[in-house]
């Protein structure tokens, strides 16, 4: 009884309430875009995931703020049309995988492009570097010279190192998301 | 919603046209989609990326993209790849109308193949998904953009969809599959046994998706496609449209095989005929069809279906009576006697409310109509033109103008038809067909030809079409004086020089001298009335009226030079102008004479030498193309010389042969003609050698080889011409009638005188010079002419069975029947009848009729019979019938000898 209860209040204070928010998920392939966000709609984490071709749409409840994400593929076809899919979010979120140092080069030059497309000026800026559970991950500040991202003056932009596999930071990475929604 | 489509800036009417103006503003109902335009739609389609999506407007702007898509509005690649990625953002939504709307949109609007693939992990998404209406439509939309490899991968779900349980999914999967077919049937064909199980649904569309996939997959493969076919005629077909599909192959199939010999009934015909007593009428209408467009199809086969096609004539749905009759139309075509028992319901439906149907029963009745209904046909007839439209109506007149041809005695009561429509009001082309009609019946029927220009001459007295009344005053100018009475038309055609146009005026003008030239009892009468022309206020009607009245009055070649003997071709005409307007020099006036005088070889035939024939000959010496057959022209040659028009008509005047290399001194091509008892060789000569000039040239032809033949005449050339091509005549005399063959070796003689290069001219004695030229052979293929048997049974049943000549002949490996059936056509050179010279792909057998005249005007017809075998050797058949013994000997002996 108190359950019902419970969710009828819920989706009382969510009628009233509720946030919404909408973000795109980028990042260069096997950077892990869909699996953080399953870590983030379901709390699972899959070893072997197959590579998104196009997109994925989830939408996620967490404290009171819908949030809608753009999970899109990192494949170099797909790149192109991130912009498309970034206009209007309240965030980007930019996945890299901080252990794979080789495919950092491209990461960074693969952002700056998109940051420098007008239609996104402003929208602020999360990168998470995942997998910090690999022996040569990077840390958070080495992340931030290697991606030049001191050079990003014209937004708002945050760095985490995080990892979908033992769910490190996840929460620090949540609250961002809910702080910045409308 | 038809009516909007046709027209988006017109607003709807509700109620028709019958509503009272009143009414009309208040029952003034607009279109959901009037005047709407793209850039407006485009803005629109924003509320795509809204982050609230309202899923009823998006719906509406979607059905908007549609419809101007199916309008034909086409979107730039930038415009139609924004849509898409906004369309793209409304598969967050979980409405399914919308839903469905956005499968929709993607599949009409299929952005380019690097963009499209954005949407495939949603779509993989959807078609696991547990609701069938997602699934099926993101399979659908999945076919219609994924490619080879693509397929590879998500081949296994596809696969299992074919046997889903849910019938839209397996339906979609199918239709689908169908698509992909062209490109990856090997996949496809992996499906096999699941496509067989779905075969057997039980869902009338599964079932009809799955024989069409099934025969797609196999359609390159005659003996695949047979057993299909053999296997699915014994196993129950529960889906109309499924059974219909079975049908078009059993036709298909039937139509590929061998016809059947003698009494063997058609294989699956009993299968066809089980079909008209099916419950669904499509099922009927099919089989019926089928039958009736069966290949040889005799009147015992044809009856079943005729019956049931009748049955429908008197059925309450206009779709059934359209089907029904457009195919007895076709059917009267062919068998006009199968269709007669129909005659009494399809009357019934001239009155038919659907103007189509009404069109297809006349043209129908009057395919079949025998002598004695024609009159009561035309009375019915008569009140329904008024009704009908203008295209319509050319088809009746078109069918009117068939059966007076058929029946020439009935020409009053058809000919009196004609010019009753003709003076309703009509459009330009129903008018001209009518007048064509009339003018055919005059050529073919003479009896007719008074009544009709009478007719006719009412005709143009209210006539709005200039071209219509120039054309039918010319033909009173042709035809009137030769006519009993020629004075009752001089009245209206005066008419036409006081009433009408300038145009109109100049042409009635002209008709009125042709009186004046050719009835000298009428002249003085004609002059009268040309002379009032004389103060007309247009400059050609003007000059006509003088002009004619100096040939009538003064001119030295008499009146008739109204009417001249035009012996110089147009075309011949046509090129000297046009050289004439291309020289820089145009002070000097063009002069008719002296132009063919250049080519002319004699100055007695300098005048009927037609520059222009010879001009083309030569054009076609370089060309390699020969003039295609010329007959009339090369007639017009002979007749122009004196002692070649005496010896009779040409019979036939075959294509011109080169005799000399290209690029040689002297081009030499000869015509033969062939005449009733002699031969003529016409060699068109053209000198390319500017420094001499050929004098008293002709060619000698050695008859060692052909025995029959004896020399009778030789017409030199006394200069061969540099430009344009002169001619020599060798007359050599046959038996009368005889098809004498032989090969002939001929050698160019002349007289050559160098010209000084430094004076110009010519020396004064020349020397003799022989040129060989290539042997010209005679074959028995110039003897026959093609001729037009229109119905060729008939013709073949005419002619005395004892002449019949049969014989087999093996004609080797060839590519093809068709092959086969060209290279003996040309062999024999006749006219193909009925259409059977064209072979139907992969036919086993095929039977070539052919008629034609041999030299004597007498008629030959021939039937050959092909076969192929694997090995692709041909056999054939021949059977000749011929008003001579000796002639159907001939013709064996020209393939044996071929």
């Amino acid at each position: 009884m108190s359950g019902w209860w419970q969710s009828l209040l819920d989706w009382l204070r969510s009628l009233f309430f509720h946030k919404e928010m909408e973000l795109s998920l980028i990042g260069l392939q096997n950077a892990g875009k869909t699996s953080l966000v399953n870590v983030l709609t379901t709390g699972q984490f899959h070893e072997d995931m197959i590579p998104t071709v196009g997109f994925n749409m989830r939408k996620v409840t967490r404290g009171g703020v819908v949030i809608k994400l753009w999970d899109l593929g990192g494949q170099t076809r797909f790149r192109s049309m991130w912009e498309r899919y970034c206009r209007g979010v309240q965030a980007i979120v930019f996945v890299v995988d901080s252990a794979d140092l080789d495919s950092l080069e491209a990461a960074k030059e693969e952002l700056h492009a998109l940051l420098a497309k007008p239609s996104l000026a402003g929208i602020p800026l999360l990168v998470l570097g995942n997998k910090n559970d690999l022996p040569e991950a990077l840390s958070a500040n080495e992340l931030i010279s290697r991606l030049d991202l001191r050079g990003v003056q014209d937004r708002e932009t945050c760095v985490y190192s995080i990892s979908c596999k033992r769910q490190s930071n996840i929460d620090v990475t949540l609250r961002w998301l809910q702080a910045h929604a409308k | 919603m038809a009516a909007t489509a046709q027209n988006t800036l017109e607003p709807l009417r509700a109620g028709g046209d019958k509503a009272k103006d009143e009414d009309m503003e208040e029952e003034l109902e607009y279109s959901p989609f009037y005047g709407i335009e793209k850039g407006a739609v485009l803005q629109e389609a924003r509320v795509f990326n809204e982050p609230h999506v309202d899923p009823r407007k998006c719906q509406q702007v979607i059905t908007k993209l549609l419809y101007l898509l199916t309008q034909g509005e086409s979107f730039t690649k930038s415009e139609a790849s924004d849509v898409f990625f906004s369309v793209t953002k409304l598969f967050q939504h979980k409405d399914v109308h919308l839903r469905r709307m956005v499968y929709l949109i993607i599949k009409e609007i299929i952005p380019s193949s690097d963009e499209v693939i954005i949407i495939t992990s949603s779509l993989m998404k959807d078609m696991n998904s547990t609701n069938d209406l997602y699934r099926s439509n993101a399979i659908r939309v999945l076919c219609r953009i994924i490619d080879s490899q693509m397929l590879l991968q998500i081949e296994r779900y596809l696969k299992q969809a074919v046997v889903d349980k849910s019938a839209v999914v397996a339906g979609a999967v199918l239709a689908g599959a169908i698509h992909l077919a062209g490109a990856n049937a090997e996949v496809i064909k992996r499906w096999s046994n699941e496509v067989q199980e779905a075969i057997n649904s039980r869902h009338p569309m599964v079932q009809f998706q799955a024989v069409a996939l099934m025969h797609g997959l196999r359609a390159n493969d005659r003996l695949a496609v047979s057993k299909l076919v053999t296997q699915l005629v014994r196993s129950n077909v529960r889906s109309p449209m499924a059974q219909c599909l079975l049908v078009r192959y059993v036709a298909q199939v039937i139509a590929e095989s061998q016809p059947g010999v003698g009494n063997e009934t058609r294989p699956f015909y009993d299968f066809l005929e089980s079909c008209l007593r099916h419950k669904s009428e499509v099922v009927i209408f099919e089989a019926a069809r089928a039958i009736c467009n069966m290949r040889d199809v005799t009147t015992r086969e044809l009856t079943p279906a005729v019956t049931v096609l009748q049955l429908f004539l008197s059925s309450s749905k206009p779709v059934l009576r359209f089907a029904a009759v457009r195919t007895l139309n076709k059917v009267a075509m062919s068998h006009p006697m199968a269709v007669t028992n129909c005659n009494i319901d399809m009357e019934s439906l001239i009155a038919d409310p659907n103007r189509s149907i009404a069109t297809l029963a006349i043209t129908t009745l009057l395919k079949t109509g025998n002598e004695s209904s024609i009159d009561r046909l035309l009375k019915q007839i008569g009140g329904f033109m008024s009704e009908i439209a203008d295209e319509f109506k050319v088809v009746v007149v078109e069918a009117i103008k068939a059966l007076c041809l058929k029946f020439p005695q009935k020409y009053r009561g058809l000919m009196n038809f004609l010019s009753n429509v003709l003076r309703e009001d009509g459009g330009f082309e129903y008018k001209k067909s009518i007048v064509d009609a009339i003018l055919q019946l005059i050529r073919e029927i003479p009896e007719a030809k008074e009544m009709g220009l009478a007719q006719l001459c009412e005709f143009i007295e209210d006539c709005e079409f200039n071209f219509l009344s120039v054309q039918i005053l010319h033909l009173l100018g042709e035809e009137g004086p030769k006519t009993k009475d020629p004075a009752r038309y001089i009245r209206y055609i005066y008419n036409r020089v006081i009433l009408e146009n300038a145009t109109v005026r100049a042409a009635a003008l002209s008709s009125l001298a042709r009186f004046g030239a050719h009835c000298p009892d009428l002249r003085d009468r004609v002059l009268q009335l040309v002379r009032r022309a004389l103060y007309d206020n247009d400059d050609e009607v003007r000059d006509r009226a003088t002009l004619y009245l100096y040939q009538l009055q003064r001119a030295p070649q008499g009146p008739e030079s109204v009417d001249p003997q035009w012996r110089i071709p147009a075309k011949g005409l046509e090129a000297a102008l046009t050289a004439y307007l291309e020289q820089t020099d145009t002070e000097q006036p063009f002069d008719l004479a002296s132009v063919p005088e250049v080519a002319a070889p004699s100055p007695a035939k300098a005048k009927a030498k037609p520059q222009g024939l010879a001009a083309a000959v030569a054009a076609g010496m370089s060309a390699a193309a020969a003039p295609v057959t010329q007959t009339d022209e090369y007639a017009e040659m002979l007749k122009a010389v004196p002692q070649l028009a005496a010896l009779g008509p040409v019979f036939k005047t075959c294509a011109p042969v080169q005799l000399t290399e290209e690029e040689t001194e002297y081009k030499v091509v000869c015509v033969r003609h062939v005449l009733e008892g002699h031969l003529v060789f016409q060699f068109n000569c053209t000198n390319t050698v500017k420094e001499q000039v050929l004098e008293d040239v002709s060619v000698t032809v050695d008859l060692a080889d052909a025995e029959e033949f004896s020399e009778e005449l030789v017409l030199p050339l006394e200069v061969m011409p540099q430009e344009g091509a002169g001619q020599t005549y060798v007359v050599l005399a046959r038996p009368p009638g005889s098809m004498a063959l032989g090969r002939f070796v001929n050698i160019l003689r002349f007289r050559v005188k160098e010209i000084d290069p430094a004076t110009g001219e010519a020396e004064e004695e020349g020397y003799e010079d022989e040129y060989q030229l290539e042997d010209t052979e005679v074959v028995a293929a110039d003897y026959i002419k093609p001729s037009f048997t229109p119905n060729f049974r008939a013709a073949w049943d005419a002619l005395p069975e004892e002449s019949e000549m049969v014989d087999d002949y093996g004609i080797g490996q060839r590519d093809s029947l068709q092959d086969a059936v060209e290279a003996v056509g040309r062999i024999l050179g006749m006219q193909s009848c009925e259409g059977t010279d064209a072979v139907p792909p992969n036919a086993r057998s095929h039977t070539l009729l052919l008629s034609g005249t041999v030299v004597g005007d007498v008629q030959v017809l021939v039937r050959l019979a092909f076969g192929i075998d694997a090995q692709r050797n041909v056999a054939m058949k021949l059977a000749v019938r011929s008003e001579s013994a000796e002639v159907s000997e001939a013709i064996h002996a020209i393939i044996q000898e071929a």
